[in-house]
Parts: C-alpha cells; sequence; structure tokens
C-alpha cells in the first residue's frame, strides 16, 4: 500500500481516459496482467478500492511511470477522472499473476473490445521485447465507429484490424468472428498465441475457436473485489477440474474444491486475472 | 503497544493483548494479511467461519458495492476442517497472539464435532461459533433466530470445550436481548455482534439480481454502524459476560463508540479490504486516545456512555 503521485490524468476519447503514476523507487514493478487496487476518494461511498491494470510502463530517466487506461463507468472511475496532477493516489500492487509468455514467442494476436484492451498492450510491448521480429495482430472494436478508440496506438505495436457491431469502421461483428474471417481468409500465420480481454461472452466464443483449432491462448478476468488479497473470496470463478495449469508459472495457491472433487473454483486476484483460456468453466461463468 | 497503558483482558481462558481483532470471513485465514499486518499485534486473530466438509461456497458474482456498504454473499467457501488443520493452522505456530477459530455447520452435532476436533489442538484458543447458518433440521431456518435452537447449540457446545466460547449473534431477531442472556445462561465467555444484515440489489437495466444467481447477500460496512452500535449497547445493559463489536468500524473513532458503549473489544470486518493496516492503526489510536486523557487502562474506558 503505497501512495503514487499522479503525472497525468488525461481524457482520450469520450469516456476513455489515462492515467499516469510515478512509482516510487521502493515500489516492485508490474508485469502486463497484474493489475492494481486504488481507493477512489476519501470518504464512505465510494466504498471499495477499485481494481485497474497496468496499461504500461514507461521509463523516464531514472523515474518509472505506470500507466493505467480506464474508462469512467460509475463513482469510482468519475471520481478518478477529476485528480489533478500532483494529488497522490493510494494504490496496493502490483497483485495478481502477469501473461505468460513463450521464450519463443512469434505470433501474437491480441483480442480486445473497449477498455480490453488496457492490460494487453503490455502484452505486445514484453513479446517485442524478447522477439522483436515477432509479429503482433490486434483486433480491437466496439459498439461503433465514435467507440472505436487508441487507434493510432494499435497500429503503432502491430497489424491492426477494427471491427464494430454495425460496421460502422472495419469488420461488422464482434472480435471472435472477425478472427474467424481472418482465419478463413489466410490473412493470419498458421500458428499464433491469441491474449484476450473484454466482455465474458466474446472470451468464450475466443475459447470455443481456441479448441475447435488448438490455439493457445490467455485471458485477463474481471470481477467485483472486496480485498484484492485473497481473503474475502468474493471473486471466485470457475475453472475446469481437467484443464487446470500446474506447469511453471501457473501455481494456483487458492482453489477450493468441492467435496466430490467435480467443482473448482480460483481467486481471481490470487490466482489470475490471468487464465489459460480454456481452463475457465465458460458455462458456467457466463451467465 | 509501547506498554504505557493496560489494553489486556482475559475473555473466559482467553488473552486478548488488546481490544482490536479482524472478523471472521474478512481476513482470510490471517497469512493473506502477512504482508500488510504484524499479526503479533493484534488482540486476537478471528479465521473465516470453518465447517466439517471444504465448501465450495455461492455462484459467481459474490459481492457488489452499495453506499457505504458491501452486500456479499460468500456462501461459507472454506477448506473445512482437515484443511484448516492441516493447511493453514501451523501458520500460526510463530504467531504470538489468540487464534479464535470461527466455526459454523447445518447441525448442532456438526458444531459439536468440530468443537470435538479443535479441542485437540492446543493452538486454538477460542471458537467463535457463527450462528448465521442454516440449520437442515429446521429446514434451512438460521440456528441463531430461534431461542430453544441458540440454547440447545450453546449448551451442547459448552459441554465439549473448556476453550473459550463466543457465540457470535445475528441482528436479524426480533429482541437480540433475548438471545444474548442466553448465551450468557448457557456459559458462553462472550458475545459478539453483529453479523451483516440480508440485502438486494438489483440492476434495474437487465432486471437481474446484481449478486448473479444470488439473489440476496448479507449488507456490511460503514452503512450498518449506527444499527451495530444500538445492538451492542442494548445487550451491554443486559448481560455481564464481555461484549465484542462489530459492524462498519473503519477508525479509532468508530471503535471508541463501540468500547464506549461497553464492548469489551471490537473486531473489524470491510475496513480491512480499503485499508488493510486499519487493525494496527486503531490499536495505535486506541493508545494514543488513551493516553490524551491520562488512562492508564481500556478498562477505564469501556461502557461510559454517560
Ligand atoms: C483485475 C481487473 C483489472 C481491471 N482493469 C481495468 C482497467 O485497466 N481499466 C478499466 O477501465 N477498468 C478495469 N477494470 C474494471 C474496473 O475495476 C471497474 O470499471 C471499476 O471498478 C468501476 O468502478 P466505478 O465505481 O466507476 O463503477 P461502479 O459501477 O459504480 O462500481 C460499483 C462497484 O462495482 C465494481 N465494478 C464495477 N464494474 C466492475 C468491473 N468491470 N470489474 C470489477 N469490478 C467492477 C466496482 O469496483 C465497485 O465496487 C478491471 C477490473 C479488474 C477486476
Ligand atoms: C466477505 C465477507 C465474508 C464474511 N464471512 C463471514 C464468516 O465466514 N463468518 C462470520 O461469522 N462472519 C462473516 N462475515 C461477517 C463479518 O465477520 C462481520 O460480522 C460483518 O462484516 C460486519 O462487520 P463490518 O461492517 O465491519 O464488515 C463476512 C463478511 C464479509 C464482508
Ligand atoms: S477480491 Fe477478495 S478474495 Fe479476491
Amino acid at each position: 500500500m503505497m501512495e503514487y503521485q499522479v503525472i497525468e490524468n488525461i481524457n482520450i476519447s469520450l469516456s476513455y481516459h489515462k492515467l499516469s503514476l510515478e512509482i516510487p523507487p521502493t515500489a516492485k514493478l508490474p508485469l502486463p496482467g497484474q493489475f492494481y487496487t486504488v481507493r477512489c476518494g476519501e470518504t464512505k461511498d465510494p466504498l471499495l478500492r477499485r481494481p485497474f491494470s497496468m496499461h504500461r510502463l514507461i521509463k523516464r530517466g531514472e523515474a518509472v511511470h505506470l500507466e493505467i487506461l480506464y474508462r469512467v463507468v460509475g463513482k469510482g472511475t468519475e471520481w478518478l477522472s477529476r485528480c489533478k496532477v500532483g494529488e497522490k493516489l493510494n494504490a496496493i500492487g502490483p497483485l495478481g499473476n502477469g501473461f505468460i509468455f513463450q521464450e519463443d514467442v512469434a505470433n501474437v494476436i491480441l483480442v480486445a473490445r473497449g477498455i480490453g484492451i488496457a492490460p494487453l498492450y503490455g502484452v505486445a510491448e514484453a513479446v517485442l521485447m524478447r522477439n522483436q521480429g515477432a509479429r503482433i495482430f490486434i483486433l480491437m472494436g466496439a459498439r461503433t465507429k465514435e467507440r472505436v478508440f487508441y487507434e493510432e496506438e494499435c497500429r503503432k505495436i502491430g497489424r491492426a484490424f477494427f471491427y464494430t457491431d454495425d460496421g460502422s469502421k472495419g469488420f461488422q461483428g464482434n472480435g471472435p468472428q472477425l478472427l474467424m474471417h481472418l482465419m478463413e481468409r489466410k490473412k493470419l500465420p498458421q500458428r499464433f498465441c491469441m491474449y484476450a480481454c473484454g466482455p465474458s461472452h466474446m472470451l468464450r466464443d475466443l475459447a470455443d475457436i481456441s479448441e475447435k483449432f488448438d490455439l493457445p491462448g490467455q485471458v485477463a478476468l474481471e470481477e467485483h473485489m472486496g480485498c484484492g488479497l485473497g481473503a474475502c473470496l468474493s471473486c471466485a470463478c470457475p475453472l475446469r477440474a481437467s484443464y487446470i495449469r500446474r506447469d511453471k508459472h501457473w501455481e494456483k495457491p487458492s482453489l477450493q474444491w468441492s467435496e466430490d472433487r467435480r467443482q473448482v473454483y480460483s481467486l481471481i486476484c490470487k490466482d489470475g486475472p490471468v487464465y489459460d483460456i480454456q481452463e475457465v468453466n465458460w458455462n458456467e461463468w457466463v451467465v | 503497544m509501547n506498554g504505557l497503558c493496560e489494553l489486556s483482558s482475559y475473555i473466559g481462558p482467553m488473552r486478548l493483548k488488546n481490544p482490536v481483532m479482524p472478523a471472521s470471513g474478512t481476513f482470510g485465514y490471517g497469512e493473506e494479511y502477512e504482508d500488510y499486518v504484524d499479526l503479533n499485534r493484534l488482540g486476537a486473530v478471528i479465521v473465516k467461519t470453518i465447517t466439517l466438509k471444504p465448501r465450495i461456497g455461492s455462484h459467481p458474482h459474490r459481492s457488489t458495492e452499495v453506499p457505504s456498504g458491501l452486500l456479499a454473499n460468500i456462501g461459507l467457501q472454506n477448506v473445512g476442517i482437515e484443511g484448516f488443520i492441516d493447511e493453514k493452522l501451523p501458520y500460526f505456530d510463530d504467531i504470538d497472539t489468540s487464534l479464535i477459530v470461527s466455526i459454523g455447520g447445518e447441525s448442532i452435532e456438526e458444531y459439536v464435532n468440530l468443537g470435538k476436533i479443535l479441542n485437540g489442538h492446543t493452538r486454538v484458543d477460542a471458537l467463535e461459533l457463527n450462528i448465521s447458518c442454516p440449520n437442515v433440521e429446521s429446514g434451512g431456518i438460521h440456528f441463531g433466530v430461534d431461542p430453544k435452537v441458540t440454547r440447545n447449540l450453546v449448551t451442547c457446545v459448552r459441554d465439549i470445550t473448556e476453550k473459550a466460547l463466543i457465540v457470535k449473534l445475528t441482528p436479524m431477531v426480533t429482541d437480540i436481548r433475548i438471545f444474548a442472556e442466553i448465551c450468557q445462561q448457557c456459559g458462553a465467555d462472550a458475545v459478539s455482534l453483529i453479523n451483516g444484515l440480508p440485502g438486494m440489489a438489483i440492476d434495474v437495466k437487465a432486471r437481474r439480481s446484481k449478486l448473479g444467481r444470488n439473489t440476496a447477500g448479507a449488507l456490511v460496512g460503514p452503512a450498518i454502524k449506527p444499527f451495530a452500535l444500538y445492538l451492542v449497547r442494548q445487550v451491554c445493559e443486559t448481560v455481564d459476560i464481555p461484549v465484542f463489536g462489530i459492524g462498519g468500524i473503519s477508525s479509532t473513532e468508530d471503535a471508541m463508540e463501540f468500547l464506549i458503549a461497553g464492548a469489551s473489544a471490537v473486531e473489524i470486518g470491510t475496513w480491512n479490504f480499503i485499508n488493510p493496516k486499519i487493525t494496527m492503526e486503531i490499536i495505535d489510536g486506541i493508545e494514543a486516545y488513551l493516553l490524551e486523557n491520562n488512562l492508564h487502562s481500556i478498562s477505564e474506558v469501556i461502557g461510559t456512555l454517560s
């Protein structure tokens, strides 16, 4: 738990904002996929800390800045959007586990919808750091053209494709449909790893594609959190018992099995928020 | 504690270093907070309610925020008594403070069995009976809302344990004083109150519960504090055994309110989520209050409401 000074807090487009915080020299640095819980205000309403992913880490001389990309959706984010440069924010983190990268990672596809791009941008940067020749494809979209944001930034890190539900920009349809479309037209490499963040039904559809074509993938999940520390058990997510990854980098300290060991819950704040796309029991998770 | 003031007390055979503890279910099994709290400094640690068998708990979407409060439906997810003893209890070997294990069950027999099993573990100093659990024998009605059942339950557990026995009362009764008195008569060493109040929140766009498939949850946090304080006061005026005040405590001032109302100690719940160091800050705060007011012992404050 530390105080982070606000370096920048700007509106990018519509309800999307970017916050930049100075990481104190003694603080741990986050990995892409990890998150912070931020106290939004000093009163009892909003009450709980709000979780936000690390978006990017920027080194400026000696200083390291943590960028958070956020969308104003309610009281907490509304308060955050009014924070001024120079003010201090109380945050806990980095929490949870980051995305996993194969050393020889070559082809990566990022699938985002709206603010889901926040944790994925760092994935592209981390992959390029490991392999400068890696090919990055970004599938980014929203309901309508007006809501598609971060276009320039997406183009900077790879080959960007856009989609909208109404077809007002790019492909008409959703992320998984665009992915299928590109695969059918052989616009994507034969083998790739996907990293995705967005609404749970989008992630479920991507899981179906991943299973059907045997493509590896990872997702960052969201759930309402109480503590962010694995103590309150608010953020339970059902996993598929026989798909749980136990290899290196995939430790899961907080699994809770049912007595017959057929059902299992994992805590997103502790074991996640990143999961192998096949681990999640999507039928149970998506309402 | 720097030893300038007397903060300790005895609850039956258990010593509390000071009157500040985390509330069950908000502090995991203790170790979750080790990066933030020196557990040795706490009055005691109270762990998540344990049942005989492990429980997977409620469906997802277990919590949602409401104005100044939290609605939570965790469904008693816990590792079960065996898991607790094998995986969680050894952690406390190196922790120098009292350990209170909250227990819950579907039948009186289950509580008794849990108590008997814990008799074999001297590291456990006290039991806190979570009687806000559905009683299968009476069709799921909570143990703590029926005076006869409460009497029976507390008597049966008292019979089999010499550890300190605390009964955690539910506010969902017409007159909580009756239940506190029953606990005193049956030999409880203390009562703690309150557990959460039932509540709902609806997403009007989707016309669905904000807790997913869970229609309702327990309302906790600052929103319940005035009510909790009122019930604590009522109970303190009725029984002679120590009372632990719980409900919406977020600061030293809140804790002092409960102590002045007559509580011997306080449990901090939801606020651990907002400030994981809050228990230590309140211990320091209480001590500072005593020093500022030229008092030497916490007993000079407890129940001094004029
Ligand atoms: C691990 C993780 C990482 C996240 N990263 C980002 C990010 O990088 N950028 C971003 O804009 N958002 C992110 N979110 C979602 C963000 O936490 C919510 O949008 C935010 O909490 C909303 O708060 P509010 O007060 O504005 O909204 P309200 O709707 O008023 O919030 C009410 C309550 O619901 C909770 N809540 C509402 N929506 C969500 C949600 N989608 N996920 C979790 N809790 C929610 C709030 O925390 C609060 O407790 C992330 C969520 C998680 C779990
Ligand atoms: C997430 C959560 C889980 C809880 N689990 C338990 C539990 O297992 N056993 C219990 O007796 N009380 C449980 N409680 C209730 C608290 O111990 C406490 O009585 C209640 O939260 C009121 O205190 P507060 O307003 O300070 O949070 C839980 C509360 C929360 C928020
Ligand atoms: S948010 Fe409390 S356990 Fe995950």
